[in-house]
């Protein structure tokens, strides 16, 4: 055995899992090879420190403090528990609801979609013409004949100066 | 008086209970759990509290904060020991609730390396502080003498990589067995025999200094 196969096989030597005739190999390798002799001895040294090492007690307020966070474990675990019983229900409930709604809906009777809206013809009447009213809308004449980019002012004034005649439905006849 | 009389012939009947569930095996400690003797989790706390302790302190290295993890560990397997597996050892279980929360613990210190300082120096006591190794005048055999070769120990352990650490104290502290520690670190068997191997040189290189 050389040493590289002895550093292989180490772990299981110190733990004393190795078969016979590889345990044989190694104690005789041990004998012969002093800085693997010394490797053993350092690891096996250093374990026994480790396992030595002592146990750390829990505090005295350990199990006191553990009994509260498990009541409270217990409440959250009641209360997820109920919040998942209401879920459970509201989830029903709706599931349930839109069923009936659905139903409702598929089975009402099927009513006739609206078709073009037809309106009665419109009849419009022509009125009859009024002289009096043709007249009191007819603009005057001079108004008619002034000019759109005179300033109003001017024009009113020009209105002012000149004799007043009205346009009137004789005074056209008149004209024709 | 009919009330102490009553309570009289309970507490020989609730000692009798505990007497039966010292004499079981962890298995049946469970079933009697899950069959509604609640008194049965308080057994399981009883037989693991200080090794699962010891566990994450050498873990992580902070007692306060074990304290707290193993507390959280209890309360896992409280609340989901229904859907542990029986034909499986609840200790193996028990201690991979451990070492997953152990690891967490050391991911979260390492993404927040100031918070985990200031905690730990927060908690420290006088005696479980650590040697100051770039003290020049205190020399090995000083340390000897002033018992602070657990220290050197400690720390010595705790320079060792997460995964060899875990391996390590699993094997050397808690005596579990290769496959155990292959389920518990959900690793295959060579890895755990690689690792255990590695983690024993490591520190054997470590302390040897301070065994001369």
């Amino acid at each position: 055995m050389d040493c590289r196969q002895f550093r292989e096989n180490h772990c299981a030597f110190v733990d004393d899992t190795l078969p016979g005739i590889e345990l044989v190999g190694m104690q005789m390798h041990l004998t012969e090879c002093e800085p693997c002799a010394k490797h053993d001895a350092i690891v096996r040294r250093s374990l026994m420190l480790f396992r030595s090492l002592p146990t750390i007690q829990p505090s005295s307020h350990f199990a006191e403090r553990l009994e509260q966070k498990l009541e409270q474990a217990r409440i959250s675990d009641e209360l997820m528990a109920r919040s998942g019983r209401s879920r459970k229900l509201a989830a029903t409930v709706a599931i349930t609801s839109t069923a009936i709604l659905g139903y409702i809906g598929f089975s009402l009777p099927q009513v006739d979609s609206p078709r073009d809206i037809t309106f009665p013809p419109v009849v419009a009447l022509a009125p009859v013409s009024d002289p009096v009213s043709t007249m009191a809308s007819s603009a005057p004449e001079m108004v008619a004949a002034a000019s759109a980019g005179l300033p109003i002012w001017t024009a009113a004034f020009l209105a002012e100066q000149s004799p007043v005649h009205f346009a009137s439905l004789e005074h056209a006849n008149t004209l024709r | 008086m009919t009330s102490i009389a009553r309570k009289q012939a309970v507490q020989p009947q609730g000692a009798n209970v505990r007497e039966r569930l010292r004499a079981m095996d962890d298995s049946a400690v469970v079933t009697a759990f899950l069959g509604g003797e609640e008194r049965a989790f308080s057994e399981l706390v009883e037989r693991y509290q200080t090794r699962l302790l010891n566990f994450v302190y050498r873990t992580i290295g902070d007692r306060e904060k074990a304290e707290d993890l193993v507390q959280e560990v209890f309360i896992r397997v409280y609340r989901h020991l229904h859907r542990f597996d029986r034909s499986k050892k609840f200790s193996t279980w028990a201690y991979t609730i451990a070492s997953n929360l152990a690891k967490n613990e050391l991911r979260n210190r390492s993404r927040n390396p100031l918070v985990l300082f200031q905690t730990v120096q927060k908690n420290w006591q006088d005696d479980d502080r650590p040697v100051q190794f770039e003290d020049a005048t205190s020399r090995p055999d000083d340390m000897y003498r002033k018992r602070h070769l657990r220290e050197i120990v400690e720390e010595s352990v705790a320079k060792l990589p997460e995964h060899h650490r875990n391996v390590f104290i699993l094997r050397e502290l808690e005596g579990k067995s290769y496959e155990e520690i292959a389920e518990i670190t959900d690793c295959n068997l060579g890895t755990v025999k690689s690792r255990l191997n590695r983690a024993r040189n490591s520190f054997a290189e470590i302390v040897a200094p301070y065994m001369d």
